[in-house]
């Protein structure tokens, strides 16, 4: 088993044994809100601190749980644990209905996903408010039996509430290592650009929010009965979302413990102020606590633990990679030089931007192993025509066909996973992930979609394959732009794929720089990829390109061999202008 | 369901612009920060609030008209909001570390008022509160008519200003990338400290009006926070007359169902509308 | 020296020891420990001060009489942030780790309900203040110092009619508007089935929600519906909104009674002249008459005005309070002891005499009498209208 999930377990069977210690009640009670507050916090970083969706609105889930496992025991007479699935299952089918809808809303982003979770509180809590559920007057489960897990009931709901929390930390762990957490974690920083490189964004959004909503509706479900007394006031209100957003942001939100450890100082921290001497000071005091730590720890406390930790160990890595030297990455495709066979076809592609005709009906052919360069004037529709073939944008009409089959219309992450990768004129890596983890990622989620050991072994060997091999540990922030354009190859070539678009890589580079990147793609092409590049610099362009096409206002006015085409008189006058021609 | 008069109807209709133009007031500090500072101010509420219960402290107690105070507080709080971005401004804060250091900080304002003011309701009473104006057969009461006025004009000063001056392109311009702004000579540090300065004192501001219309309590300072947030992610982050529209459509479709049906229904339908309105037409939200 | 002066002396010298001996453990008794939360921070702080201080004189007064069964109390309060979770926890941390002699309840509802079932899991007395929910008090050995009646939406409602009927207009058409708050909401609905019965036409129901801000609408609908008179279900500021935006579309409704409204802004403002609402305690005869009530009042306005708080009158929350502590002592007294089961034997079967009046806690939910009065706002001050003879001299109920 791995070592951190025996670690959390024995941690959960140690805790488990308090109830049996002969120790005050009280403490049993102190660590059930603690563990409470653990389930919510690391609960709601699963989505909003992994993928970067603030929610706002954890209250809702919360308080559905605490509803449904108030409603079904106290009303319904139901066994209390029996409830407790219903709470989780009840949440988590109303936050993957309200995703579904929502996620496929591309502009609901940031804010306006935070804005939506928190109108969704104050709905649910007027519909309970309102309707047989509460109506008002509240729902009070004195009545109830507590399950007799533990010597007594302080002890039991502690047990539930320390079994709940092991579960909350095994999952965020897991999550956090898994593709599910590699594939958030990009989401959070480039959403478009995760999904081109094939991580299927609508659903691994929809099952962490899914995750989330259930556990917050198992704390609710459990907490229902600890309070005893559940009245919609209470519940749905501003308290729930803003402190696990605290707690997490304390604790740090890019590690999977983060949120607990936050759970655990601020519940630590407002208990101990509760002596009763001087309460407003005591309140003025955690105030002044959290401003303190959070400017002095801005990734959170494990965020501050974990960079001082990595600059202890830092000094010796360069020297571990400069002597694994490894072997050049295997060929991508047969290489079958300048075949005739079909790669990619377009068909009448056009594309619109409310009155701006971007693409109009073009037609083009793209055979295996050559090399095609796509040319035109600013704005005449390049760019477009590799958003669209990759699926970061919908085709106004027209057909996309790849290897025979039909692409358009489908989501860029299926594109990618056919086997077409793409780089950004203007690099686009995922800012808080490593040089080493960008390509990790494109080799687990592109056409290739191997596991995660052999993804980072391609990893290695494509980043030596383009000159990174010394810049594995460092974030692309480090990276000048000849680096980062060069990680953006790697990206796009560790996905495997049989095409690859190349967006105006050489652009910005020096003339030496350019020389390395012809090379490079030359080398490309020599392993069995075929290329299509958009390009401006000329003497790439006859260096590298096998044939050309060139654009106009979105239409296709010239292709065929690179001389031929340079001559044609349209094509000198969409560049130079009629005098010319 | 019985349908309501006209007069009825009017009435909560203005009673809805009245609490719209109020959220506005609010919200248009918070917003600008968040927009063009990419700061979540919680404290914001906190600098209304300390604002409100000052000018409630200088009428009460020391006989100076509320109106009076907006001469004298506004100025006070441009200072301290400059003082906290300045401190602020020395430490790397993300979005989300901003929310939690302002939360902090607001969690200490909060203290000192209960401190000064203990924890019990207090309401200012002036003359202005029985002063109104009639239209018709509609009420216009001078404490809420002022504070829509308000609302509106400085609103529309901002707005008029971010977009005709050169400072409120400088601004803009620092917003969407601060590094290139200051390549072209923008003083990026001195346009926050003044945009800080000028958030605060919109807050004291909005913290008077709040004085001469509601009752003041310490715990009330969170309470506003859910609606006031919705105007302003509504209207539109950084933008000057979006949370003053988005505020008013949040009043006035919650007073329009209070008077039309059972009043606890009200925030169904503001925040539906809402719902209804990011995923139908996300586009008209926002910037 | 001879065999008996010897056999004297050392005997002398042996009683005195003993009594030395005696008289110091006397004097080194420990303290008596009575632990409760309230809500010191947080949105209830502000009637949690008054419980606070109340507390707080009670004890010294106390502790001056010589204490209780000859200890000297020690009077432990936590904060519990208005929350009941926390509020129970605390109260777990008094019974089972402080280790008190006795609790004393919280302030609210909700708090209040944590520390009962706390207090039943370990058979502790809990005497509590102001409870609003006589029906969900299902613990035994819980006593209430507030007298609401088993039955408060009958008994509230009858009584609040009975007086209005004696009054010099009696309301022939009624507005009941309520905020949902629970401990509110019942009673409105207590209210409305009343009023039916009564033959009272009601023209107009509306219920709103806790935190609702904007009252424009609601005082619109109510101006409309021209009700004789308003039934306010209101808490805290809620009565007062609902005033000031009646007063700024120009209407006053003639007869509006409130349920728990904020006693001290509703003395204040100029809207809320006439407002009716219920109580067990004014400070004016014959409540005054009682000398403990009348030092309590002088002591209570001195302390609150030191306390900066805005409002130094005695009323329900402070004499409940006060009424709460003074059945502490009398089923400690009675019982003779600080056993809880004896402490609750006793009061099941004897009545307090408090400042609040003679209660018994014999009937369902150990609730007692119906003691609850009705009061006005008069010349900016809360008075007694009904029962009359708990009114002071000449004060009538008054109607616009």
């Amino acid at each position: 088993m791995n070592k951190t999930v025996a670690a959390i377990l024995a941690t959960g069977a140690l805790m488990a044994s308090v109830p049996w210690l002969g120790l005050p009640a009280f403490y049993e009670s102190l660590l059930y809100l603690g563990c409470h507050w653990m389930v919510l916090a690391l609960s709601w970083n699963i989505l909003s601190g992994y993928s970067g969706y603030f929610s706002f609105g954890h209250g809702a889930f919360f308080g559905i749980g605490m509803y449904t496992s108030a409603g079904l025991s106290g009303n319904l007479n139901w066994p209390f644990l029996w409830t407790l699935p219903a709470a989780a299952a009840l949440a988590a089918l109303l936050g993957i209905g309200l995703g579904t809808v929502v996620f496929r809303v591309k502009s609901v982003r940031g804010e306006l996903f935070a804005l939506l979770t928190l109108a969704i509180t104050f709905v649910v809590g007027t519909i309970v408010l309102n309707t047989r559920i509460d109506g008002g007057p509240g729902i009070y489960l004195n009545a109830v039996a507590v399950p007799a897990l533990g010597p007594t009931a302080p002890a039991s709901l502690y047990l539930m509430a320390l079994a709940a929390a092991v579960l909350s930390l095994l999952l965020a762990y897991r999550i956090q290592y898994s593709k599910l957490g590699i594939g958030l974690f990009a989401i959070h920083d480039d959403e478009d650009v995760a999904e081109v490189m094939g991580v299927p964004t609508f659903a691994y959004k929809l099952i962490a929010f899914g995750v989330s909503c259930a556990l917050a509706g198992l704390a609710g479900g459990i907490h229902a009965l600890f309070v005893a007394y559940v009245t919609a006031g209470e519940t749905f209100n501003i308290t729930v979302p803003l402190t696990v957003v605290l707690m997490s942001v304390l604790g740090g939100t890019r590690h999977w413990a983060g949120p607990a450890v936050g759970a655990v100082v601020i519940t630590g921290l407002l208990y101990y102020f509760t002596a009763g001497n001087n309460p407003v000071a005591g309140r003025a005091a955690v105030g002044v606590i959290l401003v303190v730590v959070i400017l002095f720890m801005p990734n959170g406390i494990l965020g501050y633990l974990g960079k001082a930790r990595r600059k202890r160990s830092a000094p010796a890595r360069p020297a571990a990679v400069a002597t694994a030297a490894p072997a050049p990455p295997a060929p991508i495709a047969q290489v079958a030089l300048r075949s005739s066979e079909v790669l990619l076809e377009v068909r009448g592609l056009s594309k619109a931007f409310k009155g701006v005709q971007a693409l109009d009906r073009v037609n083009l052919q793209v055979h295996r192993g050559e090399i095609l360069g796509l040319l035109g004037p600013n704005g005449s529709g390049k760019s477009t025509f590799i958003n669209v073939v990759s699926g970061h944008y919908e085709a106004s009409g027209g057909l996309v066909i790849f290897e025979g089959h039909q692409l358009t219309g489908l989501a860029a992450h299926r594109v990618a996973h056919a086997g077409i990768a793409r780089t950004y004129q203007i690099p686009r890596p995922f800012a808080h992930l490593t040089v080493r983890q960008n390509v990790v990622l494109a080799a687990m989620f592109g056409g290739a979609r191997v596991s995660q050991r052999v993804a980072e072994h391609e990893a290695a060997q494509w980043l030596e394959f383009t000159g990174l091999a010394g810049k594995g540990e460092a974030l692309p922030d480090d990276l000048n732009l000849h680096q980062r354009k060069f990680l953006e190859l790697a990206r796009a070539l560790a996905s495997r794929p049989r095409l690859v678009l190349l967006d105006e890589v050489l652009s910005g580079l020096t003339p030496g720089e350019i020389n390395e990147a012809i090379e490079l793609i030359r080398k490309i092409r020599d392993r069995g990829a075929t290329i299509v590049f958009v390009e401006h610099v000329m003497r790439a362009v006859m260096a590298l390109a096998d044939r050309v096409a060139v654009l106009n206002h979105g239409k296709l006015i010239a292709s065929g061999p690179a001389n031929e085409v340079m001559s044609n008189s349209e094509v000198v006058t969409a560049y130079l202008g009629a005098a010319h021609a | 369901m019985s349908w309501p008069s006209l007069n009825l109807l009017g009435q909560a209709i203005l009673s809805g612009i009245f609490i719209g133009g109020l959220y506005g007031l609010i919200g248009l500090g918070l917003g600008l920060t968040w927009g063009l500072l990419r700061q979540i101010n919680l404290a914001h509420f906190g600098f209304v609030f300390l604002a409100a219960y000052l000018s409630y402290q200088m009428a009460t107690e020391w006989g100076i008209d509320p109106l009076a105070t907006l001469l004298v507080l506004p100025p006070l709080f441009f200072l301290a909001g400059a003082g906290m971005q300045w401190l602020l401004a020395r430490f790397e804060i993300t979005p989300f570390n901003s929310l939690l250091v302002t939360f902090g900080i607001t969690v200490v304002i909060e203290s000192i008022i209960q401190g000064i003011w203990t924890a019990d309701f207090r309401r200012l009473e002036t003359h202005y509160n029985d002063q109104k104006f009639t239209l018709g057969n509609f009420y216009l009461p001078v404490p809420e008519l002022l504070t829509l006025l308000l609302s509106v004009a400085i609103a529309v000063l901002i707005w008029a200003a971010m977009r005709y001056t050169d400072l409120g392109k400088a601004l803009r311009a620092m917003a969407q990338d601060g590094p290139i702004a200051a390549a072209f000579g923008i003083n990026e540090k001195g346009m926050s400290l003044m945009l800080a300065g000028v958030c605060a004192a919109l807050a004291a501001v909005a913290g008077i009006c709040l004085a001469l219309t509601f009752t003041l309590a310490p715990s009330q300072i969170f309470a506003w926070v859910g609606v006031v947030f919705a105007a302003v992610m509504l209207g539109g982050l950084g933008s000057a007359l979006g949370p003053l529209v988005a505020g008013v459509i949040i009043g006035v479709s919650e007073a329009v169902t209070m008077a039309v049906t059972a009043p606890s229904w009200a925030p169904i339908v503001s925040f539906s509308l809402l719902i209804a309105m990011l995923l139908l037409r996300p586009d008209k939200v926002g910037r | 020296m001879t065999l008996t002066r010897r056999l004297l002396s050392i005997a002398a010298v042996a009683l005195g020891a003993a009594s030395l001996v005696a008289g110091s453990a006397l004097a080194q008794q420990p303290p008596v420990r009575i632990g409760s939360t309230l809500a010191l921070t947080g949105p209830l702080a502000a009637t949690a001060l008054t419980h606070k201080l109340v507390g707080e004189i009670y004890v010294e007064q106390l502790n001056a009489r010589g204490g209780l069964l000859g200890r000297k109390v020690e009077w432990i309060v936590k904060d519990d942030q208005s929350k009941p979770e926390l509020a129970r926890t605390l109260y777990e941390q008094l019974i089972t780790s402080d280790k008190v002699d006795l609790l004393m309840g919280p302030y609210a509802t909700g708090a209040i309900l944590s520390a009962m079932g706390v207090a039943q899991r370990y058979n502790k007395v809990l005497i509590h203040h102001t409870f609003g929910i006589p029906s969900l008090a299902k613990y035994d050995m819980q006593f209430p110092a507030w007298s609401l009646g088993p039955d408060p939406a009958n008994t509230v409602p009858n009584t609040l009619f009975d007086a209005l009927a004696k009054s010099a207009k009696p309301p022939k058409t009624i507005a009941i508007v309520t905020s949902k708050f629970p401990s509110v909401h019942f009673i409105s609905v207590g209210g409305r089935e009343v009023a039916k019965k009564r033959g009272l036409q009601e023209v107009l129901y509306l219920e709103w929600d806790f935190g609702n801000r904007d009252f424009g609408p609601i005082a619109a609908r109510v101006k409309d519906a021209h009700p004789d008179f308003v039934w306010i279900g209101d808490i805290g500021l809620e009565g007062n909104m609902l005033l000031d935006a009646m007063k700024k579309i120009d209407y006053t409704p003639p007869i509006h009674f409130h349920v728990y409204p904020a006693p001290g802004p509703m003395t204040k403002a100029a809207d809320a002249n006439h407002a009716l609402a219920l109580t067990i305690f004014e400070e004016h005869a014959p409540f005054t008459n009682s000398a403990v009530a009348a030092d309590f009042v002088k002591t209570f306005n001195e302390r609150a005005a030191k306390a900066n708080l805005p409002d130094t009158h005695v009323e329900v929350q402070a004499a409940a309070s006060y009424t709460a502590w003074q059945m502490l002592e009398a089923g400690v007294r009675g019982a003779g002891s600080f056993d809880d089961k004896a402490i609750a034997a006793w009061l099941h079967k004897n009545k307090v005499n408090t400042i609040t009046g003679n209660l018994r806690f014999d009937g369902p939910s150990n609730y007692g009498d119906d003691l609850m009065k009705i009061k006005q706002v008069q010349d900016g001050r809360w008075v007694v209208v009904y029962p009359p003879q708990f009114a002071p001299l000449n004060v009538k109920l008054q109607v616009q």
